[in-house]
This record gives C-alpha cells, structure tokens and sequence, in this order.
C-alpha cells in the first residue's frame, strides 16, 4: 500500500478504481446485476461492473438536465428520475428506456423499486407506482410535495414523507388510504426498519422524528449541526447510521432504544460533516463520507475505523454496498467517483 | 441574518452539540424557539462559499394581472446570454419553451414547531437544493410568486434555511404593479400592500392606460407605503433586463455601498392606510448593548406587524457605519466601511409595518443613544 500525506492507507488506492465522472453525484446504487449505477447531475448515468477499469465504465444518458434521483431498479439495472419529468430505466449495459413521463416542467424527485417488481417515483404531492411491466398500477395523493420515500423490506408498504407526517401505504389495498403518521414540520428522508416496525425521517430542524409503528409511540433524535439526508438501518435493524452531526452518529434500535438513550458516535472529532451514510448488508459496519471527501469505515461495536478515500475531492454525496458486502462505491458533490474491492484476497 | 436560536442552521457547524444530548421521547413540551434578531458585534459567520459563488434570486410578487408572466416571457425570450432558472407556478401562462422552468406549487409551512418568522417556501428549498446539482450555472434564478402571496415566507426561505443560503443570495424583490388598477387594489387588497411594502424595486406597468396626474398620484400612495423601494415606470413590462435582475436591491450593506444617502431624506410622507412607513433619526452615538436589547423585544413582541426594517447606526467608539436589516422578526446586520470625513453620523431607523405607533418607536430609538454628555 502506498503512503499518503496523511500517513494513512486508503483502500482506494490499493483496492480501487477512481474517475472523474464531470458532475455531481447526486445518487448511487449497485443494481441486482451486480453493477454500480452513478447517477449525475447532467443528466447522465455511469455504469461501473466490479473488476472492471474505470475507462470500461458505460455511460447513459438518461435526462435533459439532472438527474435528481437514482435506484436499483426492480430485477436489473437502475431507475432515474430527472429535472425532465421522466421517468427512466438503464440496463446494466447503460441503455436508456423511458418509463413514463410524468410532467412538463415537474420535476421526478424520488425513486424507489423492489425486487417483486414494484417501483415508484414521487413527482410534486402525487407517489406513481408500476409495475414490473412498467404500466401504471396507481397513483397516491399526499397533502404536499414528497420529501422522501421507501419500500419496506417486503415490498408490501411505501412510506412517503411530506409536511407534517408520512403516509404509510399497503400497496395492494383496495380502499387507498394510507395510515398517516403525524408530527408538524416538514420531513424529508425517509427509512422503514428492517423488521417493518419503525419509519424514521429527517427533519428541515435539523433532527429525526421516528413513530413506532405498534402504539405510534414517537421519537425525536435532535442536536444535529445540519440536516441529515442519509438514514441507514443496519441489517437486521439493531442500528441506525445517520449523516448530519460532526461523527457517525448511531441510534440504537434495541433494548428500548433509542428512547431514553444516547446515540453512538464514530468517527468525529475533526469538525468536519458526515455527508453520507451506508450500513453493510450482513455485519455491523458502517461506511461513511465526509464534506471534505473522506470515505472511511467504522466497526459500530468497535469504533475501529479503516480510511477508504483520502479527502480532496469534494463533499461525499452518494455512498453505497453492493448486495454481498465485497464492494463499496461513492461519488461526490464535485464528481468524483470511485469504487473499493473489499473481498477477501 | 440572525436566527431563531433553536435553529442550529445559523450556528456554527461544525462547533454544534453533538446528538447525544438528546433523549428521543416521551416528550416534555417543546420549548417556544427564542428570537434574538441581529448583534450589532457580528459573531464569526460560519464557514461558507464565497458570495461571489452564490446565485442570485430575484423575488417577482404583484397581483394578479399586473404584468409577471410578461416580464417573466420577455425576460426568458430576450436575446441576454444569460441563463435564468425561473420557478412559475401558474402553469399554462408562460409561452417560452425552456428546460429551467419548473412549476411548483407554493407551499409555505412553519419551521420550529410554529414558528412565525421561520414560514418558508419548502418547495423552494427543494428546487433550489435540486438546481445546484446540475452541471453548469445559472446567472440567476427568478421565483414568481402567485398574485395573492405574502412575500414575507420567500424572502424568509433566504435566511432559514442552511443550504439555501449558502448557495444563494436574495437580490431583489420586484413587485409590479397595475398603474391603473392599484388604487382599487390597495383598497380591497391586503396582499396588494403587503408586496409594496416589501418591494426593493417596484415596476409601475400599464402606464399607457393612465394620465401623468394619476400616475403621480399612485406613486404618492405607493410612497406612503414604501418611501424606499425604486419606482420604474413601464408599458407592457418593457424594461430592460437589468433593471430588475442583478440590482443588489435588498441587501441594505450592499445598497448603502453604492448609495451612501439611501436611507436619509425626510419622513414627511402623507399616511393613508394601515400599513405605512416611519423613520426616525438621532444625533448621539448608539450603544450597541442598549440597541440590541430593545430591537430584539421590539422584534419579538411586534416582528409580526413590522414588514421590513432597516438601519443604519454609528455605534459609540466605532468609525464604521453598521448596516441593521430584518424581515418580520429575523435581522441582520453588517458593519459598512468606514465612516466619512464630515458625515453628521446620524443613525437613523426605518420601518415599514402596520399600526406602528411613533411616540413609542420615537422614544425607544432615542433611548439607544449614549447618555449626553454632562448627563448621569
């Protein structure tokens, strides 16, 4: 492994490929294929395959102008949407197919799918859900614009965040109502538990309102420096990572909590902001990305943490694993973009 | 600007509690956010983009019909090489095809539990977060609002919201206005005389439909509501382009740079409504402490009927001139460069509101001066 300036390795340099990708790197996901999904803030998607050189890397482009949302889409590839008003799919080989169009001059803020073939996309108030084929199944009406969403791990709930609340949907019920979850302010980010037993957001005060679902007994993580946009539950729900505070702030979602307890914090101690968050698919591990693009490890039960990415290269804006864990990917709000082998040699 | 201090927004970062200070619920009450507007000893400001980096935004209020989506037409068709991102939310009016229009509906809510200074546009705060993503940058960003909006929520979106304010500037508001149709307006409209007074720039349209005596007679009135506001006069929203977008309107430091007399001129305006302006002006140094003190109760207690404030104050022991601004109850303030040789330093306040009661003003203003000499 090479020396860095700091002193410290990182994984990038000895297990990764790194490009600069031009633009904002507004979301990542590793699609069901395998493959890494860069979406940007011109409109294009870049395509990376584990293994392979970054100059092998597709390219897609998938909107005129940005792309303001990006997700592993139901059985391969990746679902945008854009400043357009579309809605698009991109195979794993980078090719571009239009879904629906969704407005003249709206804008499809969110994007979300699951693997029974369910994907939905948030345009203004209205959450449109289609199905595996790409037709239209219903569309879900919400007091105001959609702030955030998620599927849970089943794919039989949507949670939409918007002012006041969220709406939790069951998505094949026939009488459209969703159970509304109120707290007064304004939500963004969005998470349902593993298990399904808890829906989080983020809130424009710079704090978290969590409702647990059982007796809609509330939540208010607060004491936040700046908004958190990054919630990332462990995977089996024990911890919750969160971007938004000076450290790696983690919740703990056992034993009570995190009613009555104090998050743990990795990482801090530097001043500088958590951007964005990604917990590991099996162990208990997070990966995190700072404004000054340092990409790190941390070990929840440890504090150990393991440099991924020097800083240097702009505020950390999309982080993410692939499904068995070997592979982390994350982009930047300047546009760099770089992937790290972490399986085992 | 100066924050309600249960937004830890305006703080800084990077020096904030951390989260483990919170226990999640079961809830004590909240506590009610505490206003405390604008020191006059600038605290560090946090660490931000340069202003040079920041896009400005021009605010397009007037009432219905007054002229908007002209301007607006004739601002995205003109040939400027200039790159506008425009925020509508009337749909269907604007006939120019463009990729940065976007159409949103307004959608104003209180931040901090209820808050009354902190009502945004978070429909804003998205499409502003949204349009910094892409590749490329705008000369500015136009947000029209409907003809029956409140100003005061947009122009707050500028001072509430962390990375709103760090990627943009509010440059101006522009309020235009039907020459003909105003009087009727203001008289059957609150809305009407709330977008007067919170103008920068007001733009006086449809003079072809009226004779000099009644324009000089809406200017009066709109005097009496806004004596600082630009009045440009217009046919079918004919200005040139600059005049409206890249003005550095609202920015009282800004404004005072290029204009050092902005604020002076005598208060002898004639007041035929509810909502009117005052302004008061003192000859002694200002103590800071004693200003703050009473600008802060003042703005907490009556922020809500107070629309704009602005001043401009010579602080005892100080030879800089300081630039004091609020919206409602959120302030800011800035210190301006040094003060000239013969300048009579005399502060003076200004405030455009609503039931504003000048003997009170008067003598709490007064009672910011330091004691006259001889005095105890």
């Amino acid at each position: 492994m090479s020396e860095t300036s700091g002193g410290a390795d990182f994984l990038l340099e000895s297990r990764g490929v790194s490009r600069d990708l031009g633009a904002w790197v507004v979301g990542l996901a590793f699609g069901r294929d395998g493959s890494c999904g860069f979406g940007l803030g011109d409109g294009m998607v870049h395509v990376a395959r584990p293994g392979q050189p970054a100059e092998a890397w597709a390219a897609a482009a998938a909107h005129d102008g940005a792309v303001l949302s990006l997700a592993a889409d139901a059985k391969d590839g990746f679902l945008t949407g854009g400043d357009d008003g579309r809605l698009v799919r991109i195979t794993p080989d980078g090719t571009v197919g239009e879904i629906a169009r969704l407005g003249t001059m709206k804008w499809v803020e969110h994007v979300a799918a699951h693997e029974s073939g369910l994907r939905a996309a948030a345009v203004g108030k209205q959450l449109h859900l289609f199905d595996a084929k790409g037709e239209a199944l219903k569309t879900l009406a919400h007091p105001s614009a959609v702030g955030g969403i998620a599927f849970d791990a089943r794919g039989k709930r949507v949670a939409a965040s918007h002012y006041n609340g969220a709406s939790l949907w069951f998505v094949a019920a026939k009488d459209g109502k969703p159970r509304v979850l109120e707290w007064k302010g304004s939500h963004a980010a969005i998470a349902i538990s593993p298990d399904g037993t808890h829906v989080v957001t983020a809130m424009q005060e710079n704090a978290l309102h969590g409702w647990r679902l059982s007796d809609s007994q509330h939540m208010r993580m607060s004491g936040y420096p700046s908004k958190t946009r990054f919630l990332s539950f462990t995977a089996r729900g024990k911890w919750l990572a969160t971007s938004g505070a000076d450290s790696v702030v983690i919740w703990p979602f056992f034993g009570g909590g995190p009613m009555g307890k104090a998050p743990t914090e990795l990482a801090g101690g530097d001043g500088v902001l958590c951007s964005a968050v990604a917990c590991h698919p099996q162990h208990e591990i997070v990966a995190a990305g700072f404004a000054d693009g340092l990409v790190l490890l941390a070990e929840i039960a440890s504090g150990k943490v393991v440099p991924v990415a020097a800083p240097g290269h702009g505020a950390v804006s999309a982080i993410g694993w692939n499904a068995a864990g070997t592979h982390l990917a994350f982009g930047t709000e300047t546009g760099f973009a770089g992937m790290v082998d972490l399986s085992r040699r | 600007m100066a924050e309600c201090r249960d937004m830890p927004a305006a703080a800084v970062p990077h020096a904030a509690p951390a989260p483990a200070l919170t226990r999640p619920g079961p809830f004590a009450p909240r506590r009610r956010p505490s206003h405390i507007p604008g020191q006059p000893n600038p605290a560090p400001r946090s660490p931000r983009m340069s202003e040079t980096t920041q896009v400005p935004v021009t605010v397009l209020t007037g009432y219905l019909g007054a002229g908007k989506t002209t301007l607006l037409n004739r601002i995205l068709s003109e040939n400027h090489g200039k790159k506008f991102a425009v925020v509508i939310n009337e749909f269907g009016e604007l006939g120019v095809d463009n990729d940065l229009v976007v159409d949103t509906d307004e959608e104003v809510f209180e931040m901090n539990n209820g808050c009354i200074c902190c009502t945004v546009r978070g429909d804003l705060i998205r499409i502003i977060g949204g349009l910094m993503k892409r590749r490329g940058k705008f000369d500015g960003i136009i947000v029209e609002t409907t003809g029956l909006a409140d100003p005061a929520p947009v122009a707050q979106t500028f001072f509430a919201d962390e990375d709103v304010k760090r990627a943009t500037r509010l440059d101006a508001i522009v309020t235009l206005v039907d020459a003909k149709n105003l009087p009727a307006r203001l008289a059957d409209s609150k809305e009407a005389v709330e977008q007067i007074a919170f103008a920068d720039i007001i733009l006086l349209n449809k003079m072809d439909l009226v004779t000099e005596a009644e324009a000089e007679e809406v200017e009066r009135r709109i005097r009496a509501i806004n004596p600082y506001a630009e009045i440009r006069r217009s046919t079918k929203s004919d200005v040139p382009i600059d005049a409206v977008i890249g003005r550095e309107a609202f920015d009282l430091k800004r404004i005072l740079e290029r204009e050092p007399e902005f604020l002076s001129g005598e208060d002898d305006h004639e007041h035929d409504g509810e909502i009117n302006s005052l302004s008061f002006e003192v000859s002694r140094p200002i103590d800071p402490e004693r200003f703050n003190a009473w600008i802060s109760q003042l703005l907490a207690n009556k922020g809500q009927d107070l629309l704009r404030t602005k001043g401009i104050l010579y602080y005892a022991n100080d030879d800089r001139r300081f630039a004091f601004q609020a919206v409602h109850m959120i302030a800011d303030g800035d210190f301006i460069g040094p003060v000239k040789e013969g300048d009579p330093r005399r502060s003076k306040l200004v405030f455009i509101g609503r039931d504003l009661n000048r003997p009170v003003l008067r003598r709490g203003f007064e009672a910011c001066q330091v004691d006259a000499e001889g005095t105890v």
